[in-house]
């Protein structure tokens, strides 16, 4: 057994591992990172995941629920560290994770791995606490630096492929006319939605849209078509960013040209892509902090036509569903940290997006690419049909007897 | 902003199933009622009736009630303390870094000017509970709250604490609504408290205070507004020798710190 995989042994036994070992792991992530593009390329299959916060015991819940690394090709897309009380041992094994099997997990940044927030809300603490020094605290954050901007999934499917982890069971076709399956951690379908006669409740995550809406002919190249009957189709290139869109920013390629080996700034492009919200309003607005852009619907809509974007994933919002598609289905929010703070009560969900093996696996790599569509834009376009996708929703883990919070408050006499 | 009078409590927000935790005594039915975050759905509804937009997260059906036999009561529920909150951006605050974020922001993007939605996001209310119709009114009096009494280690009968709203202020700092209650066998103490830390900016603390003396029907509310300076108090706690970032997570560790800016102090007997 490597050192490496020792190491990754213990911290998901959630032990902390030597300081040497992690300044030299961080090394290597860093080594690895400085590769990475702003926006990482990544091929469907893969699992998407939202804001961690630390909550180690729900982390070993999602991989129960989601399939273990390598087997499952992951993209969590940032928050790994604070609130939570095991900051140290969820970042570090996925850290672990990333330089054991790069290719099968991919890091994006969240707004939270920056030194300035992390001294505020708790990883700083953390590592002071169970290291006596700030020193692994320093060496994280400069891996921080390293971490890409966002991730384009490429090579997706329209159609849901079955299940993997019940293959005792027989496997039961999914209609290819499903675009939205919703499963619960008991690997049980909860609810179906058909691309035909998409009706959606909002009770499970899903803004509302009218019914009817027909899926529209992508444009050429893409592999799109209206024909929703029979074969596999492409879903669709999918962008992954921590919060959202920049009003710097109307294409993908301008991601990539940032620089942004550096503390997350307080403003600029790069911090809108960790800090923004969607929103339902007409354009562009400043959130009423003073500070932070919110985008509504034509911003998205605009954004993934000019970009050949069939969803934009997004995490940075807390969602009791786990999971929230606005839109008309063109942006969802992805929240993985379940019962929230241990006290908020919500589930999480991690978004699977199939492989589209219509092509040979031979991918569209123009996808993402600015200026593609030639044609003009029309505000009333109908939105592109998107990937097949399947939520996985769960719960927290069963409460760990150290350190949490007590269910039952404990009475004091306060005055 | 209007004291908070008769308002026919919570008929406007739909109750949940779950009834709570409830113990009576001496015809007091006292209630809490602790559930997770509102959904998607409820929370379109309430940010509808509201009309701004609520705390990421939201308690939506917790409540602590105080009713009596009478046909008195007192709740603090999550809908009406946010309905105390300033819905016009008047009063509204920015963060530490509003000015030079917003001054790069202008030379780039001259269109992007409108606030959305403003109002205060900070959610400071003064919310001192919601009594019911058919209630007698609380009347000013200098009658304090008998602390010596609460001091007593009576054994407590009924504890809880539940939270009505939070919010991370989009990590500039914390707001939060919180009550707290024991129930001892003569007397009840409730402790609803609202706790706002604006990082680099500012940080208010406004705590309503229910006493019931079960014996008599008395019942006093308290109520303290207390703010100060964030830099005013970062002083303080640095020439103390303490952790400021820990010290200032916890509003019992600066109660001391903050001057009072307001209060009021009520009685009423029921019989």
């Amino acid at each position: 057994m490597s050192d490496l995989d020792k190491a990754i042994s213990e911290l998901r036994a959630c032990k902390i591992i030597p300081e040497p070992q992690v300044r030299e792991i961080c090394h290597k992530a860093r080594e690895l990172l400085i590769e990475e593009a702003n926006v990482v390329q990544v091929d469907a299959p893969v699992t998407i995941c939202g804001d961690i916060h630390g909550q180690f015991h729900d982390l070993m819940e999602l991989f129960r629920v989601g399939g273990d690394v390598p087997d499952t090709n992951y993209l969590f897309m940032g928050d790994f560290v604070d609130r939570g009380f095991y900051s140290l041992e969820s970042f570090l094994l996925l850290l672990c994770l990333k330089v054991r099997y790069p290719d099968r997990i991919t890091l994006i940044r969240g707004n939270h791995e920056s030194r300035q927030i992390t001294t505020v809300y708790g990883f700083y603490d953390e590592c002071l606490r169970k290291y006596g020094s700030a020193n692994v605290w320093r060496y994280c954050c400069e891996v921080f630096d390293y971490l890409a901007l966002g991730a384009l999934v490429l090579g997706t499917s329209s159609t849901l492929e079955p299940s993997f982890t019940d293959k005792s069971q027989a496997i039961e076709p999914v209609d290819d006319d499903v675009e939205i399956e919703i499963m619960n951690s008991r690997n049980e379908v909860t609810a179906r939605f058909p691309r035909s006669r998409r009706r959606l409740f909002e009770s499970d995550g899903l803004n509302s849209s009218p019914p009817g809406t027909p899926s529209k002919t992508g444009p050429s190249g893409t592999g799109a078509t209206s024909d929703s009957g029979g074969s596999h189709h492409s879903g669709g290139a999918v962008l992954c960013v921590h919060g959202g869109l920049s009003p710097l920013i109307d294409s993908v390629d301008k991601i990539r040209l940032l620089d942004r080996k550096q503390e997350v700034p307080h403003e600029g492009a790069m911090c809108d892509l960790l800090w923004s919200d969607p929103d339902e309003i007409d354009s562009w607005g400043l959130s009423p902090r003073g500070a932070g852009f919110l985008f509504g619907p034509e911003i998205v809509k605009r954004f993934n036509h000019l970009n050949d974007l069939s969803l934009i994933a997004r995490a940075h919002q807390l969602v009791m569903e786990g999971f929230k598609e606005m839109f008309d289905s063109s942006i969802v929010t992805v929240w993985s940290a379940p019962n929230y703070c241990y006290r908020c009560g919500n589930v999480a969900a991690i978004l699977e997006l199939g492989e589209d093996t219509s092509n040979g696996g031979v991918i569209a790599r123009s996808n993402g690419d600015a200026g593609r569509s030639a044609q003009a834009f029309m505000p009333n376009l109908a939105p592109r049909s998107g990937p097949g996708r399947r939520y996985r929703v769960f719960e927290a883990a069963p409460q760990d007897p150290r350190g949490m919070p007590a269910k039952k408050p404990v009475a004091d006499y306060f005055l | 902003m209007a004291d908070n009078g008769r308002i026919e409590p919570s008929s406007h927000y739909p109750s949940a199933a779950d009834a709570g935790n409830s113990i009576t005594q001496h015809g007091f039915k006292i209630t809490t009622r602790k559930l997770p975050i509102l959904k998607a759905e409820p929370i379109e509804q309430m940010t509808k009736r509201l009309g701004i937009a609520p705390p990421e997260m939201i308690f939506g059906d917790n409540l602590v009630s105080i009713d009596h036999e009478s046909g008195w009561g007192l709740q603090f529920n999550t809908y009406d303390a946010l309905d105390q909150v300033d819905k016009t951006g008047g009063s509204m605050l920015q963060v530490a870094h509003s000015r030079e974020w917003q001054s790069t922001r202008e030379k780039k993007h001259e269109g992007i000017t409108e606030v959305v939605k403003p109002f205060d996001w900070s959610y400071s209310t003064d919310y001192k509970g919601t009594l019911r119709s058919q209630s007698p009114l609380f009347e000013i009096t200098t009658t304090p709250i008998p602390l010596e009494l609460l001091k007593r280690p009576d054994p407590i009968l009924f504890f809880d604490e539940i939270i009505l709203y939070e919010d991370e202020m989009a990590d500039n700092g914390i707001t939060m609504y919180s009550c707290k209650i024991r129930v001892m066998p003569a007397r009840l103490l409730l402790l609803c408290r609202f706790f706002m830390r604006l990082d680099n900016v500012v940080l208010r603390i406004r705590d309503t205070r229910v006493y019931v003396d079960f014996g008599t029907g008395e019942v006093i509310r308290e109520y303290v507004a207390k703010e100060e300076k964030y830099e005013v108090v970062r002083q303080k706690l640095a020439s103390r020798g303490q952790d400021v970032p820990a010290q200032l997570r916890d509003p019992n560790n600066i109660n001391d710190l903050l001057p009072i800016v307001d209060k009021s102090l009520e009685r009423l007997v029921i019989r």
